[in-house]
């Protein structure tokens, strides 16, 4: 039972997911009109409220039991009080029942995103850059054919976008265009339709219930 | 350690500060640069510009911290140009982490023209002029709900108000009366407009999205199913661009500035890959 029930329930919302593409029929219409637009949000209500107690146990349990990094774990469930607190009871701009700055000095929620998670979440991806340059310095080799070509088409692209390259030759920021309209779509096309074959054979297969892999165990 | 050694072992923290350098510099030094509008980005323009007077815009800002020095200048970029044609816009996240940003960009713009306006009515009022739905999760049920009824999607905005209430919302009920959609986003999320969208209700989508991400949607582009595509900062570059030269809006241009830097980076990291390769050839010639 453990495992039927899963899998008879995967069949029925799986089919009545693929039917409505088909049948203009209005019961079927409905029931799928019914399963997007409520069932689906009251499901993913469910899920943030499981994945924010699961978020919360999993590092409750570090601290517990002194885990690596475990101070870490206390400021994320400290930062996650707090900022739910000032975010249920602060109002999105600071007009809600908890005051929110204590003479000039604002807490609101929007101030505490832009003024932390902006810049902290900016600071992570500027990282890349320094990252980046040092890894196609060390990576980046012309030791094929293929390899080469990339390698070319790269340095087109990267100069033929910028203003740069409409100094360097008005054709080059056109040709740099066609390589990102043609032989780039080409190449997206064939992937899409490889991906779009492959998911269709395996979501087909977990409907079917011919792959069990996702319930877990050896059977 | 011999010169080819060398070509091939330049310590990191030389790279770093090379890149820190040539992206810092042309900030605090900027040169002026022309731009090249591309079609993708005049496409969008147009699209956007040829909404009628009865229908409404949607953007969908789904970038994030991480994305936003790519993404914000488009989004700018665009609201400059709705609230200057006056055309009526309705902005919403399908994910949480955008909403300040969202918050942020409507703030600032809606702020810049009411400080130039004389009267009520040029001025960009809520609700009339725009409404921010905020966050309905999962995404799918914004996506393929809002064709049916918006109202019953968020029966409140982002800022707690019936959206029932709302003199823009008394008109605006479902696609039907949205001509098309823009989608600001670093993920696949364009791609699910189209999906959902466009495919059931027929929605024009334009997308705006970062250079990274970029090769994934020129397939849609080329297919006509994307009415336009922004990319990047050099795309929000030649929005602004069009902004000056077909509407003779004047302002601050934050992806036109940042291109210098991205110019000289370009370059440092070209110049890194062929020293790179001079020193692996030459090696591998020796052996």
């Amino acid at each position: 039972m453990k495992k039927t029930f899963p899998l008879i329930l995967l069949m029925i919302f799986g089919i009545f997911g693929i039917l409505p593409s088909f049948l203009p029929h209005p019961v079927i219409q409905g029931i799928d009109s019914f399963v997007l637009n409520d069932l689906m949000r009251i499901i993913s209500a469910f899920a943030l409220v499981l994945g924010l107690g699961s978020l919360l146990r999993v590092h409750f349990e570090k601290i517990q039991r002194h885990a690596e990094n475990w101070p870490y774990s206390w400021i994320l469930v400290i930062a996650f009080f707090v900022t739910s607190i000032i975010g249920l009871f602060g109002g999105v701009s600071g007009h809600g029942i908890l005051p929110t700055h204590i003479g000039s000095f604002p807490f609101d929620i929007q101030t505490i995103y832009l003024r932390m998670e902006v810049p902290l979440g900016g600071t992570m991806f500027a990282l890349l850059a320094f990252f980046m340059a040092s890894a196609s310095y060390r990576a980046f080799r012309a030791r094929s054919t293929e390899a080469t070509l990339l390698l070319s088409a790269a340095f087109v692209v990267m100069i033929g976008i910028l203003p740069l390259g409409d100094r360097i030759s008005h054709r080059l920021p056109a040709f740099a265009q066609w390589i990102m309209d043609l032989p780039l779509v080409a190449g997206q096309r064939g992937i899409g339709f490889g991906i779009a074959l492959g998911g269709l054979a395996t979501e087909l297969k977990i409907i079917l219930g011919i792959e069990r892999s996702w319930l877990g165990g050896a059977e | 350690m011999t010169f080819i050694e060398r070509l091939t072992a330049i310590d990191r923290r030389i790279i770093y500060l090379i890149i820190a350098l040539v992206t810092l510099l042309p900030m605090l030094f900027p040169i002026a640069q022309k731009v090249r509008v591309m079609s993708p980005v005049d496409k969008c323009f147009n699209a956007v510009d040829t909404i009628h007077a009865d229908k409404a815009l949607i953007i969908d800002f789904d970038y994030t911290p991480q994305d936003m020095p790519e993404l914000e200048p488009m989004a700018f970029a665009m609201l400059r140009h709705t609230f200057t044609r006056r055309i009526k816009i309705l902005v919403l996240c399908l994910y949480v982490q955008p909403l300040g940003l969202a918050q942020s960009a409507l703030d600032q713009i809606s702020a810049e023209f009411n400080a130039r306006a004389q009267s009520n009515a040029d001025s960009i009022i809520y609700g009339r002029d725009y409404v921010f739905l905020g966050w309905q999760p999962p995404p799918l049920v914004p996506i393929i709900g809002m064709g049916e009824s918006i109202i019953r999607v968020y029966p409140r905005d982002y800022y707690g108000n019936q959206t029932d209430t709302l003199p823009l919302m008394k008109r605006i009920k479902n696609y039907g009366n949205v001509e098309l959609l823009v989608s600001l986003s670093s993920s696949s999320i364009p791609g699910s407009w189209l999906q959902y969208a466009q495919n059931r209700f027929g929605l024009k989508v334009s997308a705006g999205v970062t250079s990274v991400s970029a090769g994934d949607f020129y397939p849609f582009l080329q297919s006509g199913q994307f009415s336009g595509l922004v990319v990047g900062m050099k795309g929000a570059a030649e929005y602004e661009e069009l902004l000056t030269r077909k509407l003779n809006f004047h302002t601050r241009r934050k992806a036109g500035e940042s291109l210098s830097s991205i110019t000289f980076a370009h370059l440092a990291i070209i110049l890194f890959i062929i020293i790179g390769n001079i020193g692996f050839f030459m090696k591998r010639r020796k052996k």
